[in-house]
Formats: structure tokens, sequence, C-alpha cells
């Protein structure tokens, strides 16, 4: 069970220049709770995409919105959720093959493939108009 | 200060684009107009110089997989050389791996082009 309270919680309004600190603090809090370097980085990866799905498709790059990190860790993982109002987000739960994108001349959708990917759980859920991203990642057993 | 350069190089009718630092949704751009410049300029065998990237989100991969057809119905193609470990382990995720060259240094990137025409 991950604590009711996050260990770390941050504000910040969604403007793109902000994405590289995220992945900062993400990749700080992994490293601290003993994710491997590659896998620290994986989860930042995983968290920046979920965040720049928030601005541009909940906010439609408005950059005057807010959204929420939190962040809880356990002896087993560290979840991260993120908190957003706007649209809510469709997360599309079919592979996505990348060849299709590929032929359809597509720039976007990899994201999605990214978070599923890196990550071990992932649920959207919006409650009274505010949209939750969690995601979830395990420690590795040794 | 900036977090992510991107400087081009035309050689022999092919394309060099160098990218280095951290590629994300915020800069995206810059690496798109690149791009646009030489399929503009029907240069279409283009190498990405990946030795000073050191991040890479999907904004970044989508440009190099959105223009990817129509850089291969053209006859050319992109090519990647000189990825570090990290970032190769992310091109890998999505599946890149299997799509597209991955060449240890810009050279044998530009010779495979010359030695395909």
């Amino acid at each position: 069970m991950f604590p009711k309270k996050p260990q770390l919680s941050i504000n910040i309004p969604s403007k793109t220049d902000l994405l590289k600190m995220i992945v900062g603090i993400t990749k700080h809090v992994a490293t601290l709770n003993h994710f491997s370097n590659s896998d620290s980085q994986k989860i930042a990866l995983a968290v920046d995409e979920g965040v720049t799905n928030v601005m541009k498709h909940s906010y439609k790059c408005k950059k005057n919105e807010n959204i929420k990190l939190e962040y809880f860790s356990n002896t087993h993982g560290l979840k991260i959720k993120i908190v957003f109002r706007g649209i809510p987000p469709v997360f599309d739960t079919k592979n996505v093959d990348i060849n299709k994108l590929i032929k359809g001349k597509r720039k976007g959708g990899l994201g999605v493939k990214l978070i599923k990917n890196i990550m071990d759980s992932v649920n959207y859920k919006t409650i009274d108009d505010i949209n939750y991203c969690e995601m979830i990642k395990w420690k590795k057993k040794k | 200060m900036k977090e992510f350069y991107v400087r081009l190089k035309i050689e022999d009718k092919m394309g060099v684009i160098y990218l280095k630092g951290h590629l994300d949704a915020h800069n995206v751009g810059r690496f798109e107009r690149e791009i646009l410049k030489l399929i503009g300029s029907n240069i279409v065998k283009i190498v990405l110089n990946c030795k000073e990237l050191t991040y890479i989100s999907s904004a970044g991969m989508g440009i190099i997989m959105g223009y990817l057809d129509e850089i291969r119905e053209k006859q050319g193609d992109i090519k990647l050389c000189s990825v570090n470990k990290r970032v190769y382990e992310i091109f890998d995720l999505v599946g890149f791996t299997e799509i597209y060259d991955f060449l240890e240094d810009e050279r044998i990137a530009l010779n495979k082009f010359k030695n395909v025409s």
C-alpha cells in the first residue's frame, strides 16, 4: 500500500519550458527510491509524456492552467499522480502500431506507447471535473 | 540558457542534423524546421547525429517518424548515428531500432547512403 499523503507534491503552470524541470525532479525522486539510473530516466520520461499530454490535449496549450504532481513511494515501488482539469484524456488501451503511425504520417501517438511500455500500471479517471492520471512502477525483485 | 541545440550541414546532397542536449515538446519546433528545410530543398538522405543528444521524448521521435513516409517515397531515408546507450534504450522502447538504421558514426551513415545511390 502506498501512503495516503504524497511524500512530495508540486504545482506547476501548464508551460512546456517546465518539462525539463519535471524530468529532473522525477528522476531524482526515482533514484532516491532506489531505482537504477536507467529505470529512473524512463520513469521521468513517462511523467514527461503524461504532463505533455495534459498540456497539449487537456489544456489545448493554454499556459495559465494548473497541473499538480504527487509522488508516493513505498518499499516496493513508486506511484506518481498527475492531477489536472480541462478535457479528460482519452487513453487508448490498444497497442500502438508504429508502422501504421508512419504510413499515416502521424507525429503523435508515441507518448502513450512509451507510458505503457515503461510503467507497470496506468489509470485515468475523472471525478467532479478533476482528472487523475495515476502511474505505478514496481521495483524489480532481486 | 538554451537546453537544446540543432545544427544543419549539407554534404554531397545529403543532410546531417546535429542534435545536442534535451529534446522535448518545448523545443521540438526547432528540430522540425531543420527537417522541413531539407525536405523543401529535396534533400531526403538525412543523418541525425545524436552524439550529444542527452534526452529525447516522444515529441522529438514524432518528428523523426512523421516525415519518414514522405522521405522514403522520395527514395530517401533517415539514419541515426552516434546514439548513446541511454537514448538508444528509449528509441528501442518504441520500436525505432527495427525501423531505422542506427550506425556507429556519421561517416559510416553517410557512406551507407553513398553505397545505395
